[in-house]
């Protein structure tokens, strides 16, 4: 158990199944409401640091908003990676082509990283996040 | 003893029962795990099914006889078991 | 990615999405867990947790119709052998999955 902690936000602030990115000490976290018990993470995607936040909260499972990878909110624990996108049958301008290709090509070798996650405990009707 | 041949999905239970059905019976029988063939195969396969009105694996043919999902009560009569 | 917890966390995913449609995950649980066990494999491969027991067209508008949950889809099929293709899941009332044997649309008059 952590002695120093950071008051965040309080309790009324996010909805159950909800989550809201704060900055405590420079450090950007996400609070995440599941079911009245509140989990910390990291604010960025343990793939490509697309903000959790806007993605969604579904019991204890967040998924990016960026390519859907999942991660445990409660371990923090990455679950799957990114979902491939599909840009449609259109052809793309040859800039456009040549730009998403070169994009493929480098996010193929990036390997989608557990986050990190923060204590949290609530009192006097603050969630507060260990230092 | 008719022909005996199968696609199949090396991630597929019914695909490893219905090569089961035939290896325990000693009966010799040809395979292609589709998911793990190259393109111009899996290419060639679908043209197969498709052709014959069938998406399912396991795709059994015995004989001219084509039998799709895993049924082992067909099998024995398309054989004369 | 750790599978034990993938699998968990798609059967999580799941029990919400085919409840509604009237299915259940299979009371065969050594089947429901190797059926699970083989869409992380694909998830890892393809990024994206396809039925371990269809083909995969490399076309993505075919494909889409047999990512896990595949139900919506095959709707009529899957109501009229009580179970979808691969077994992962089965009507509600079904207590002997074995009981069910994988028929294709033709066998039960669709098509």
């Amino acid at each position: 158990m952590s002695d120093k902690f950071i008051r965040a936000i309080s309790t009324d602030e996010i909805a159950p199944g909800g989550m809201k990115s704060v900055e405590l000490d420079g450090r950007e976290v996400v609070i995440c409401n599941c079911g009245g018990t509140y989990y910390a993470i990291q604010r960025r995607c343990g793939h490509m640091n697309a903000p959790l936040e806007m993605g969604t909260l579904e019991g204890k499972f967040v998924t990016c908003p960026m390519h859907c990878a999942q991660f445990d909110v409660t371990t923090g624990q990455a679950l799957s990676g990114p979902v491939p996108a599909d840009l449609g049958k259109e052809s793309l301008s040859p800039v456009l082509a040549a730009y998403m290709q070169h994009v493929s090509a480098l996010m193929k070798d990036i390997r989608t990283e557990s986050i990190c996650t923060y204590e949290t405990k609530v009192e006097a009707g603050w969630v507060h996040v260990a230092a | 003893m008719k022909e005996v041949s199968m696609y199949t999905l090396s991630t597929c239970p019914w695909c490893r029962k219905a090569k089961k059905f035939f290896a325990d019976r000693n009966i010799p029988f040809n395979y292609i795990d589709y998911d793990l063939a190259d393109e111009a195969t899996q290419g060639k396969i679908m043209q197969e099914l498709d052709a014959a009105g069938v998406t399912g694996f396991p795709y059994v043919k015995i004989g001219d006889e084509v039998i799709s999902g895993y049924q082992p009560e067909r099998y024995s009569s398309a054989l004369r078991l | 990615m750790e599978t034990e917890s993938r699998k968990k966390a798609l059967h999580y995913f799941f029990d919400k999405v085919v409840g509604p449609l009237g299915f259940k995950f299979t009371p065969d649980v050594e089947l429901m867990d190797f059926l699970l066990e083989q869409e992380v494999v694909l998830e890892g491969k393809h990024g994206i947790p396809f039925c371990p027991c269809q083909p995969l067209r490399h076309d993505r508008a075919r494909d889409m119709q047999i990512v896990c949950p595949c139900i919506p889809f095959h709707r009529e099929h899957f109501d009229a052998i009580k179970r979808c293709w691969c077994g992962l899941f089965v009507h509600k009332d079904v207590m002997d999955p074995d009981s069910l044997p994988q028929l294709p649309p033709k066998d039960v008059g669709l098509e």
